[in-house]
């Protein structure tokens, strides 16, 4: 069985029917001919994360990489590759790939439920360092120089969290991992978590040992019952390992962990709001400042950080801050993990140098889009972000960046649209889920969210009037101005930046009453063409409210009255006589 | 006081990577039925006397092709198969752990960087 040699074989171009069967089938009968069926293997292969360079092979041993193979050279390739082992430079592929993982270093590679994988893997041993060789200024120090800031949403540099919290004065100090993830759409800390729950664990006695903090609780929606196992089983192990409890390693530094559940409510990933939930109290925010860097949980100096924050301390420790902030942008070090979802190729979870070009990211490691229609927008950070137009696919995806488009980073959800998307349907989505989500502690978000939301309905529903674009701008600048926390100074940002970019498309609504992408239900009308119509009576026969009235003599008409615009009737046309508009 | 000797697991770890079997089993591999083959795998492996890890792990981002396997057997390469189902799951025993020969379909190919490595 041993020394076997093995071609992995893909047509990676995008567009039209694959030639991996033909150029397969050329490249057996050559191997044939020469008979070395049984020791060189040919795998017909999907690589993802390149796209558009022809046939691609990839040979086993030595990992070297072909692009844009005709068949005219599988000769050469068999001669001289696999058996002589020599490259051929010209067919070669060098390109470095547009992912990069950092923080996702060990999922998928390391089984999450054993400390020793995470051990072997160089888990913990920065830790090790830390605690027998720096101080706790040393290691802020080190952060200082990695440039990490916060990815959670606020891009908050975490060294000066950490900083203030060192230096605050307390009974005791506590650290908190916010682990609530409530955006639609974004899995980025779940899979973190049930991926490699360690890293996160010895990012947290880091933070605790850099400020003095000694007990540290991971805040984990209740929805995440496999997150929460794998953390549990992860804690208890490191506390048997003596790397957590008293006096870790010997070194005379303590640290204890817990977990608390949240119950789902996304008001509670706000930081304010989490401390009173962890207190028994009631999850609503309260005004900053006094921040709970400086005044958190039980009114003690508390560090408040996200998951893949967390994550990326034990790399940055073992690595160096300055290794950590070679990556990435000059503002933005490091990288980003995204839920890459909606109309591309490849979904999934994926990582990438902050810097990225949305383009890169769609098209380079996403694939393009799955439906071969035009991309019309991306839209970044879930309720609190905005949308994107094609147009602006170039922009470097860092903090700054997004922001002066009027998106943000956001925890990471990344949704690719296209022309069959409706922008106001997209904003009316996320501001119903802020609606949904407001605790409704201050008015400009529990009044306001909710008057902007009945604006959006009026557009939607063909209702809608001029004046509403003026009242929509009113209403979000005072939510975004006088809201008590995130939620409610954010929830305009979808609407906001829809509007912005796509002005048109909600004049179409109102003046024309008219969607173009078919979207809003409450604009489209359907009809039966007299001359297509063959009264086969199937329409009339399926529609769930008998809005299609008539008789085969007579023929059939709609209603629209009584018509609910499901669509079922132009479904089940098969003479295409069914029209909407 | 409790100390791990990092050195001494990181040898023992490594013992025990020469052949393994791997699941992803976090939330979106174990929706797709990641659980199911991870049984069927461990199943079927001590049916046939194997002397192979069978370990889960975590999400390699390809939501699109779970559940995935990846397989290392000594002298040949890692592979990582996609849209693993009970079938494909008994043929990589028999194909691939015992057979040494790789299937002819279902095999993808994640292009990442790792710079720790
Ligand atoms: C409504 C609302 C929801 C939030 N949800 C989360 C969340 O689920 N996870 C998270 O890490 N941060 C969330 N944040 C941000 C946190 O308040 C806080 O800024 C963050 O956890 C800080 O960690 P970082 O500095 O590591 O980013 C939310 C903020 C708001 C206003
Ligand atoms: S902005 Fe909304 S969620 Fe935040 S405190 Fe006010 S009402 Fe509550």
């Amino acid at each position: 069985m041993s020394g076997i040699k093995a071609v992995f074989i893909a047509d990676t171009g995008v567009k039209g029917p694959s030639r991996t069967e033909d150029f397969y089938a050329a490249f057996l009968s050559r191997v044939r001919e020469r008979n070395l069926q049984d020791s060189v293997q040919l795998v017909r292969t999907e690589f993802s994360g390149i796209y558009d360079k022809g046939i691609f092979l990839r040979i086993w041993p030595g990992g070297v990489m072909y692009r844009d193979v005709p068949e005219s050279r599988i000769d050469e390739i068999i001669e001289r590759t696999i058996i002589s082992g020599e490259v051929i430079e010209e067919l070669r592929y060098t390109e470095k790939p547009k992912s990069l993982r950092v923080v996702l270093r060990n999922c998928g590679k390391i089984d999450p439920e054993c400390i020793e994988e995470y051990i072997a893997a160089g888990g913990y041993g920065a830790l090790n360092r830390i605690l027998k060789d720096m101080s706790p200024e040393e290691v802020i120090e080190e952060l200082k120089v990695s440039g990490l800031r916060g990815r959670g949403g606020g891009g908050f540099p975490t060294w000066m969290k950490w900083n203030f919290t060192r230096q605050a004065q307390g009974k005791e100090k506590f650290i908190i991992c916010n682990a609530d993830e409530g955006d639609p759409g974004a899995y980025m800390d779940r899979s973190i978590l049930e991926g490699d729950p360690h890293s996160v664990i010895e990012g947290m006695i880091t933070g605790g040992y850099a400020s003095g903090a000694q007990n540290g609780y991971l805040y984990i929606r209740a929805e995440y019952p496999i997150a929460i196992e794998r953390v549990r089983k992860a804690i208890n192990q490191a506390y048997e390992y003596g790397l957590l409890g008293d006096d870790i390693l010997g070194s005379g530094f303590s640290f204890h962990l817990g977990i608390r559940l949240g119950a789902g409510a996304f008001v509670c990933g706000e930081e304010t709001a989490l401390t009173a939930s962890i207190e028994g109290k009631r999850g609503t925010p309260r005004p900053r400042p006094p921040y709970p860097s400086l005044r958190g949980l039980w009114d003690e100096p508390t560090i408040i950080n996200n998951v893949e924050t967390l994550a990326n301390i034990p790399p940055i420790m073992e690595r160096g801050g300055k290794w950590f902030s070679e990556i990435g942008t000059e503002k933005s070090a490091g990288t980003k993990v995204f839920a890459l979802t909606g109309k591309v190729r490849r979904s999934g979870l994926i990582e990438v140098p902050m810097g990225t070009t949305l383009r890169e990211i769609v098209y380079e490691i996403g694939g393009g889009l799955e439906t071969g229609m035009e991309l019309k927008a991306v839209q970044t950070g879930g309720p609190s972000g905005g949308v994107i137009p094609a147009d602006h696919l170039d922009t470097p995806v860092d903090y700054e960046h997004l922001q002066d488009l009027g998106s943000i980073m956001g925890s990471g959800g990344m949704i690719v649209m296209d022309s069959s998307d409706c922008m106001i349907d997209v904003a009316r989505f996320y501001l119903r889920f802020c609606v949904d989500e407001s605790c409704g502690k201050c008015p400009p978000c529990r009044i306001g969210g909710y008057q902007l939301l009945m604006i959006l309905n009026h557009i939607a529903k063909g209702s809608g009037t001029p004046e509403h674009i003026e009242k929509i701008n009113e209403i979000s600048n005072i939510m975004a101005k006088a809201s008590l926390c995130g939620l409610g100074q954010t929830a305009p940002n979808p609407v906001f930046s829809t509007l912005k970019y796509f002005t048109e498309e909600y004049l179409e609504h109102i003046n024309d009453k008219k969607c173009r992408s078919g979207k809003c239900s409450g604009l489209l009308s359907y009809r039966i063409d007299p001359d297509k119509c063959t009264r086969c009576s199937i329409c009339f026969k399926k529609c769930p409210v008998n809005a299609v009235k008539g008789s085969r003599e007579e023929g059939f008409t709609i209603s629209s009255d009584e018509c609910i615009k499901c669509g079922e009737c132009f479904r089940v046309c098969r003479f295409d006589a069914v029209k909407v508009r | 006081m409790k100390k791990p000797d990092f050195e001494k697991i990181k040898e023992r770890q490594e013992k025990l990577s020469s052949g393994w079997v791997r699941v992803g089993m976090s939330t979106c591999g174990i929706a797709a039925g990641a659980d199911r083959i991870y049984g069927f795998l461990g199943e079927h492996l001590k049916k046939n006397r194997l002397d192979i890890n069978l370990r889960k792990c975590g999400c390699l981002g390809a939501c699109y092709a779970e559940p995935l396997v990846e397989v290392e057997v000594e002298g040949m390469p890692r592979v990582l198969y996609g849209n693993v189902n009970e079938e494909m799951a008994l043929r990589i025993i028999k194909e691939h752990i015992i057979g040494g020969r790789i299937l002819d379909s279902g095999v993808y190919h994640l292009r990442t960087s790792e710079p720790l490595k």
